[in-house]
């Protein structure tokens, strides 16, 4: 029995939908509660009921008429209040502002290494990966750093052991994949790389790094200028100005840094590019014939590029941020700034 | 290396303010990092990569600009002033150690007048940083500067038996340096000795006892060549660096021993007087000249621009390249013995590029359109940010070397210790990390300390544990939230959903008191593996709020995950709900009623819903009443209530048979 009372209610429910003016609700009111309404109907059906259960449902009956009573004044009272505006009591503040749910962000690093995987996936190269912890052989001779070679002072390291060590630039990726794959090549290895440098506004013993690596037959250095000058001017602006100039690495051959116009200053110099209108954003260079020798291909068929760049500074660059720390303190009021 | 505007001028002719200057040289590849005006002159301070030391010297840094910029270069005078007595008289020299001292040559000077230098080469000293010392001294790093040839002067007098001898250190040995250091020496060390003793760090710094000081009258001067490794070897073993050391360790120009020892000679000659010994004591290894092929189609091939046979020999020339032949597809030339760093065809192209100027060289590609796919990782990496950080959680990223502390030694997946670096930067950071967790509790630390009160935090990063040859690296995920623990448990149980993952997870009781608080923390088990941990926040963690902690093997994760999606028909016949609610011991889980539902082995029951725990007034002490929602459905049509009653029924019975519940009447 007391489904039907739920029954009774839920049409009510549905019905009260439909008020637009006093008089539905009036009509309404008499539908329900009126002498030949639908409580009364409830009502007649009480005689009929064992006795012991008609008390209950009784009790029932009198108070689903005093919930529809409730409901239906108020309607009534609503639809009325519209029509004929009086004093207001309570006027509904459409300014208060909204419950805002909390917004998470990805680490600002996470959004620049997403930002350049997103514009060399366009140009077709694959993201790979490669450990951290390294045989020194693939952080230094593969990639034709001899041992108790000068340009080792260039690469202070980390050490595990004698041969282990935390690779201290993302290059070791590439000889992992040329090992076990032939070209074409063109990857993208992101990665974290460590370097025992005092921790200061400049520098971590941490950062990140995104190396690129692109192999084939008959590629220039023609080729690696397009590629970089594609990737400059989609992440930084078509505005922006590339200019390589030669320096050296010890596995690639002709090696290049890589200037982009002052984005800050346009060019005219400012202290962010230390007055020169250039700020240094990348390493690159064609791969030297010498680490193709390390991985067995043919340096004669293949030619290739390599690329290298600080995250951090890539980072810092684009938002203006002057100190390295900042990303590793993880503080709220940082993070939610991205 | 810093050079003089003035001093450089004095070799090659050039019209360019220090700042043009600095333009073409940073063109060509030396940096031009500074430039300080000093009285009259300009200070340059050029960085040298280390494939260059051949402009360690100012006369290599003017042959860079001549062969930039052009202009005529004019070396410096080395005539020198004839003989009165034979060399061979005053000092015997013997190389025992050949390949690592491939040619030493010395001269003697007697009757010399040690006093200061004269003022105009203090004053280009002075300007490039260097502090004059006397006459003497000076003009070796004089002359040093010009040639990149480091050079030192012993005192005659005070070298015992009149003996030169180039050997190894012997056992016992040691030396004090000019500039204070004593230093034990070793076996594999490269000595200058005396007949008594070592007086020189080979090519690395001379020894305090027989420095020229005030009262020198003779001097042996010495100018040689020694083995590079074997050098940066002994100068990082001893701790001792020198801009000497600095220039052997790169290499210096076998060919230019001479030209800066008689330079020399002639300047201290002109400086303190003296007469000059006839001869040179000359020890050498023969060395040969490097003959390479250029072919003008690999040329192209590297740099993607066709540049004419005419123009490359034009700048190979102006390198002071020696061009040898004049057949149209190869150049065949001799390089020059101050390019050491020359030996192959792609240096002569680098070589080419390089003064054709890289911004010369057009930017284009020629490289084919080629497709890329996302890989696995990248894709549940990615899911898994977007959906925390949909949920208002932030990324951090900490470091992967951490302290030693309890907290940070905290291990989770392995029975075995942390992994250390041998180096570390300092003593307190010097293990890599086997938990994610400590450092994003950290996090939480110093946010508290910065006015951060509530955080929700995750980390994307590797755990190092012990392995084989190389550690083992886990790609893990760490969540630091300050929810309940139901709250974040259904974060994680929502993120698995969202990867496609359908193994179901066991949560078994563990305990780790350093993360988690006793009693209220679990091992997450899938397919009979473990997945991860979680648990609320250890209250000696000192939090002011309620927090869970969660690490995850994300490798696990990326192993099941499957983004491949088939569409299921619609049912087509309404689901019957029937809510249940049971009282049992509190030992007993909601997983044991949920398994025992589950084994019934009910033909429509499709979904067990927990909705509710109640403990109370009704409820005897002890006990808990447990309720949650039943789904019925049938895939071909409506289930009548009395169907559904029956299987209700059946589910009823086991619970009671096997987990002896008490229905709770509502
Ligand atoms: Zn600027």
């Amino acid at each position: 029995m007391s489904d039907k009372l739920e029954e009774v209610k839920r049409n009510l429910q549905d019905e009260t939908k439909t008020i637009i003016t006093r008089k539905d609700a009036e009509q309404l009111k008499i539908k329900y509660l009126g002498r030949k309404g639908i409580v009364n109907d409830l009502m007649k059906l009480i005689p009929a009921l064992p006795t012991e259960k008609r008390a209950a449902f009784g009790q029932q009956v009198n108070f689903l008429k005093i919930e529809i009573t409730d409901i239906i004044e108020e309607f009534i009272k609503r639809v009325s209040s519209e029509a004929i505006p009086k004093v207001k009591t309570e006027i509904f503040d459409i300014t208060l502002p909204g419950k805002r749910p909390l917004i998470g962000k990805k680490h600002p690093l996470t959004q620049t290494i997403d930002d350049i995987k997103e514009v060399f996936a366009r140009l077709g190269f694959d993201v790979v990966y490669g450990p951290e912890v390294e045989l020194e052989y693939y952080n230094f001779e593969a990639l034709n750093i001899p041992s108790d070679h000068p340009s080792r002072t260039d690469f202070d390291t980390f050490y595990i052991r004698d041969d282990v060590l935390l690779r201290s630039q993302t290059s070791t990726v590439q000889i992992r994949i040329m090992e076990r794959q032939k070209p074409p090549i063109r990857i993208i290895a992101p990665g974290r790389v460590y370097r025992p440098d005092t921790v200061d506004a400049r520098h971590s013993f941490m950062f990140h790094q995104v190396e690129g690596l692109l192999v084939d037959e008959g590629v220039s250095f023609a080729d690696l200028k397009g590629v970089l000058n594609q990737f400059i001017k989609t992440y930084f602006g078509q505005n922006i100005q590339m200019r390589l100039r030669p320096s050296f690495f010890p596995f690639t051959e002709p090696s290049a840094e890589v200037d982009i116009s002052c984005s800050i200053c346009g060019g005219k110099g400012c202290s962010v590019c230390s007055y020169s209108g250039w700020v240094e954003i990348l390493g690159a260079g064609m791969v030297d014939p010498n680490v193709f020798k390390a991985v067995h291909y043919d340096a004669e068929k293949y030619t290739g590029f390599a690329f290298g760049m600080g995250v951090e500074r890539i980072t810092m660059l684009k938002y203006g941020i002057s100190d390295i720390r900042l990303f590793y303190e993880n503080d709220m009021r940082f993070l939610s700034q991205f | 290396m810093k050079i003089s505007y003035n001093w450089l001028k004095e070799y090659v002719d050039i019209c360019l303010s220090p700042q043009e200057l600095a333009d073409r040289l940073t063109n060509v590849g030396l940096v031009v990092a500074d430039i300080q005006p000093v009285e009259d002159d300009f200070c340059l301070d050029i960085e040298v990569t280390s494939n260059r030391p051949d402009c360690l010297g100012i006369i290599g840094v003017a042959r860079e600009v001549a062969a930039a910029v052009g202009g005529s270069l004019h070396f410096p005078e080395t005539n020198v002033v004839s003989a009165h007595a034979d060399i061979f008289k005053f000092i015997n020299v013997s190389v025992e150690e050949p390949i690592l001292c491939p040619r030493y040559t010395a001269k003697v000077v007697r009757h010399i007048t040690v006093a200061p230098s004269p003022e105009w080469m203090q004053k280009r000293l002075t300007c490039i940083g260097l502090r004059p010392v006397n006459n003497i001294v000076d003009v070796t790093n004089y002359v040093m500067m010009e040639t990149g040839q480091p050079l030192h002067a012993f005192d005659l007098d005070r070298l015992a038996e009149q003996k030169i001898i180039v050997r190894k250190a012997r056992i016992g040995e040691e030396i004090v340096a000019i500039n204070g250091a004593r230093r034990a020496l070793f076996h594999d060390m490269l000595v200058i000795a005396d007949g008594r003793r070592p007086v020189a760090i080979a090519g690395v710094m001379g020894g305090a006892e027989t420095e020229v000081s005030n009262s020198t009258r003779n001097i042996f001067l010495e100018c040689a060549e020694f083995e590079q490794r074997q050098v940066r070897r002994t100068s990082r073993a001893l701790g001792i660096s020198s801009d000497s050391s600095y220039r052997f360790e790169r290499g210096i120009d076998p060919e230019g021993i001479d030209h800066a020892s008689q330079r020399a000679v002639w300047l201290i000659n002109d400086c303190a007087g003296g007469e000059i010994s006839g001869g040179t004591i000359n020890i050498s290894e023969r060395h040969e000249t490097r003959k390479i092929t250029l072919r003008m189609e690999r040329l192209h091939k590297v740099l993607g621009v066709e540049i004419k046979r005419d123009v490359a020999i034009d700048i190979l020339k102006k390198l002071q390249c020696n061009i040898l032949n004049n057949v149209d597809k190869f150049i065949d030339l001799e390089v020059p013995s101050f390019r050491g760093d020359i030996s192959r065809e792609i240096d002569l192209i680098e070589e080419v590029a390089r003064i054709y100027g890289y911004n010369n060289i057009p930017t284009k590609t020629s490289i084919d359109v080629r497709g890329s796919t996302k890989n696995k990782v990248e894709i549940v990496e990615d899911t898994i940010r977007q959906f925390l950080i949909g949920l208002g959680f932030y990324e951090v990223k900490t470091f992967s070397i951490v302290d030693t502390s309890p907290l940070q030694s905290v291990n989770l997946w392995s029975d075995k210790g942390g992994i250390d670096i041998a180096n570390p930067l300092r003593q307190e950071e010097s293990r890599l990390r086997t938990s994610l967790l400590p450092s994003l509790i950290n996090t939480k630390r110093y946010n508290m300390h910065h006015g951060t009160e509530q955080i929700k935090i995750f980390e994307i990063a590797k755990v190092y544990l012990a392995g084989n040859k190389l550690p083992h690296e886990k790609n893990c995920l760490s969540i630091l939230a300050d929810t309940d623990y139901l709250t974040l448990k259904g974060i994680f149980e929502s993120s698995l959903v969202n990867l496609g993952i359908l193994s179901e997870c066991e949560w078994i009781t563990f305990s780790e008191p350093r993360l988690f608080r006793d009693e209220r923390a679990a091992r997450i088990q899938m397919d009979g593996m473990t997945v991860g941990y979680f648990g609320e926040a250890s209250q000696e963690l000192g939090f002011k709020t309620l927090s869970c902690l969660l690490e995850v093997d994300l490798d696990v994760l990326i192993e099941k995950s499957n983004f491949i999606k088939k569409y299921q028909n619609l049912p087509q016949y309404p689901t019957v709900y029937r809510d249940l609610a049971v009282i049992v011991n509190e030992e007993t889980p909601w997983s044991s009623i949920e398994k025992c539902i589950t084994d019934t082995k009910i033909a429509f029951l499709k979904e067990v819903n927990f909705f509710d725990v109640y403990r109370g007034k009704q409820i005897p002490a002890g006990k808990k009443s447990i309720a949650f929602n039943l789904c019925f459905q049938s895939p071909d049509r409506t289930l009548r209530s009395e169907e559904v009653d029956i299987e209700l029924q059946a589910i009823v019975d086991s619970l009671q048979r096997i987990l002896n519940v008490e229905l709770r009447k509502t």
